[in-house]
């Protein structure tokens, strides 16, 4: 976004599914993962008459945790409104949420460029059911009916594609620490409604918005973002005007269309919700919740900050598991060299690529990772050994074992003993095949060293550390 | 107030009724009653009264996080709906 003609204005509404064992409402499983349709249900979820819906506590446990992490006021005071409307994704003809008084108040993301955006607040609610359409009709699974949300409302304090994608990413990460949500995005655990307006530099006025719905990756915000700030200053050079409405994003055509029904449609009547108590919690209350929630993203970076450079620290946060295994190498062992190697073994090695499938198994712990990082500090294992090492831990006949029993195992110990080196180095140079070589080096080739090494590297079986194989070898042929 | 054709209508969209004209009009009436019944209440002084959001002065009435078996099950209550197709509720096309 070069073209600097009109400032963007980005405010965005996340929907954060909570990852409580039932419903928000009623005693069914929330977790449909993998389930038929219509099996995790209940009467309360089918909106019978006379059923009542039975508030989580856990829910709203996870809600005040969910503030922590978002260093948010928890409102003590908060009650629950119904708001209208007619489709069939809702039995009920009304979601209920918390429309007047929210649970959570003011709080704020930071990004890791430093910038605050500021929350303006988060409610709890019911998630709708699911559609399926098809050519003349479709189907309803009510599943999803009333699995718990938390809608995370924040000010409109972004002002570029870049930083809506970083936004919902760090909100993204300190969900998923915070432990309140599985933060599945695929499925659709957390889904971002981005609200976007032009304007002139000098315009005091916000522009007119548009919103886009129902985003659920990093990349489809970023894109949308673009998309709409290349569309809506095309209207406005032209002297059109951007309408308000929602608008749906395509990935694969990487557009967004209007989704304008009815311009009358967006009367919700909301009203309390009669059924349900109003929630007044005691400061213990809120306390206890708000202090089990863990460390954050923000935490772990200012706990690597001397060790680990800050690119190698934003790739491991993305993966909670290694930031807290990393944590624990940490505190096994304050050296900062063994920190950030197992940093780079996470970073360079277990995130390759071709090693992705590692990341499904368990983690080895972290006595293990820092003798590894140890034995590679003090040259018993060379960088590729200790990498060999590492992905061997991961292999469920060598779990039980330590980096050292493991190393000797694999006979991968390198062998840095001077006397024994020499003995091997000597071995070599007697071979009629290095001969040459050896003439060539003396003459003032000295690129055969290379070729001499990996003979020696070759008789040692691949033990010998070849920095110090190379000192030996300058000595001999001096 | 009165209630105008035009509210009755709108009411309808949103709740997706397809109503007569003598069924409006019926409609009509029914409302302004209730609806004359009801603004009685506005006659109460109610300056300095905090709103009532509920009658029983209950407050964090919750219950524990855990599954438990349900009075009806999926079959029982897919049967309550008009038609079915692989063990959803089928309903005409929306979108």
């Amino acid at each position: 976004m070069s073209d600097k003609k009109y400032q963007i204005t980005i405010g965005i509404e996340t929907h954060v599914q909570l990852k409580t064992k039932t419903k928000l409402f009623s005693e069914v499983d929330n977790d449909a993962r993998g389930k038929e349709p219509n099996s995790c249900v209940s009467p309360v979820d089918y909106a019978l008459p006379g059923m009542l819906p039975r508030l989580n506590e856990d829910a709203v446990k996870l809600a005040i945790r969910a503030g922590s992490a978002m260093n948010a006021k928890i409102n003590s005071r908060s009650r629950f409104d119904r708001k209208h409307y007619f489709y069939p994704d809702s039995p009920k003809g009304y979601q209920i949420t918390q429309f007047f008084s929210p649970i959570i108040g003011e709080g704020s993301i930071t990004l890791p460029s430093g910038k605050k955006i500021r929350i303006e607040h988060a409610h709890l609610e019911g998630d709708a059911g699911k559609l399926s359409h098809f050519d003349s009709y479709s189907l309803v699974d009510l599943n999803r009916v009333d699995t718990p949300l938390l809608e995370i409302v924040s000010m409109p304090d972004i002002s570029s594609a870049e930083e809506a994608r970083d936004y919902c990413k760090e909100l993204w990460r300190n969900m998923v620490y915070a432990g309140v949500t599985n933060g599945d995005l695929y499925n659709g655990n957390m889904r971002f409604d981005v609200n976007i307006s032009l304007k002139k530099p000098e315009d005091k006025a916000l522009g007119t918005r548009a919103e886009i719905k129902n985003l659920n990756s990093f990349r489809s915000v970023e894109r949308a973002v673009e998309y709409e700030y290349s569309r809506q200053s095309k209207l406005l050079d032209n002297g059109e005007k951007v309408i308000q409405e929602t608008r749906g994003w395509s990935d694969a055509t990487g557009k967004t269309t209007s989704q304008r029904s009815k311009e009358n449609a967006q009367d919700y009547r909301y009203m309390p919700e009669p059924d349900l108590a109003p929630l007044n919690l005691s400061e213990d209350f809120i306390k206890t919740e708000y202090e089990k929630c863990p460390e954050l993203p923000e935490d772990y970076r200012k706990r690597f900050k001397n060790s680990v450079s800050s690119d190698t620290i934003e790739i491991i946060l993305d993966y909670p598991e290694l930031a807290r295994r990393l944590a624990e190498v940490e505190e096994n062992n304050s050296n900062e060299d063994t920190v950030n190697y197992i940093a780079n073994l996470f970073s360079s090695v277990l995130l390759a690529e071709e090693n992705s499938s590692l990341l499904n198994d368990p983690l080895p712990d972290a006595l293990k990772l820092s003798e590894l990082a140890e034995m590679k500090a003090k040259n018993e294992l060379s960088s590729t050994s200790a990498k060999e090492v590492f992905l061997k831990m991961f292999e469920e006949k060598h779990l039980g074992k330590s980096a050292r029993i493991l190393a000797k195992e694999l006979n991968l110990i390198q062998e840095n003993d001077s006397s024994a080196l020499e003995k091997i180095v000597e071995t070599v140079l007697l071979n009629p095949s290095t001969k040459k070589a050896q003439e060539d080096y003396r003459s003032g080739q000295e690129k055969v060293l290379g070729f001499l090494v990996g003979q020696v590297m070759k008789e040692s079986k691949g033990k010998a550390n070849p920095s110090a194989v190379s000192e030996i070898l300058k000595k001999k042929l001096k | 107030m009165n209630i105008s054709e035009k509210e009755i209508d709108h009411l309808a969209e949103l709740s997706n009724l397809s109503l007569e004209k003598d069924e409006k009009k019926a409609l009509e009436k029914d409302l302004q009653n209730i609806f004359k019944y009801i603004s009685k209440l506005n006659e109460l002084d109610t300056e300095n009264v905090e709103p009532t959001y509920q009658v029983f002065e209950m407050e964090n009435v919750w219950r524990k996080d855990e599954i438990l078996p349900q009075d009806a099950d999926r079959e029982a209550l897919l049967a309550l709906s008009k038609e079915q197709e692989d063990n959803q509720i089928k309903v005409p096309k929306v979108l």
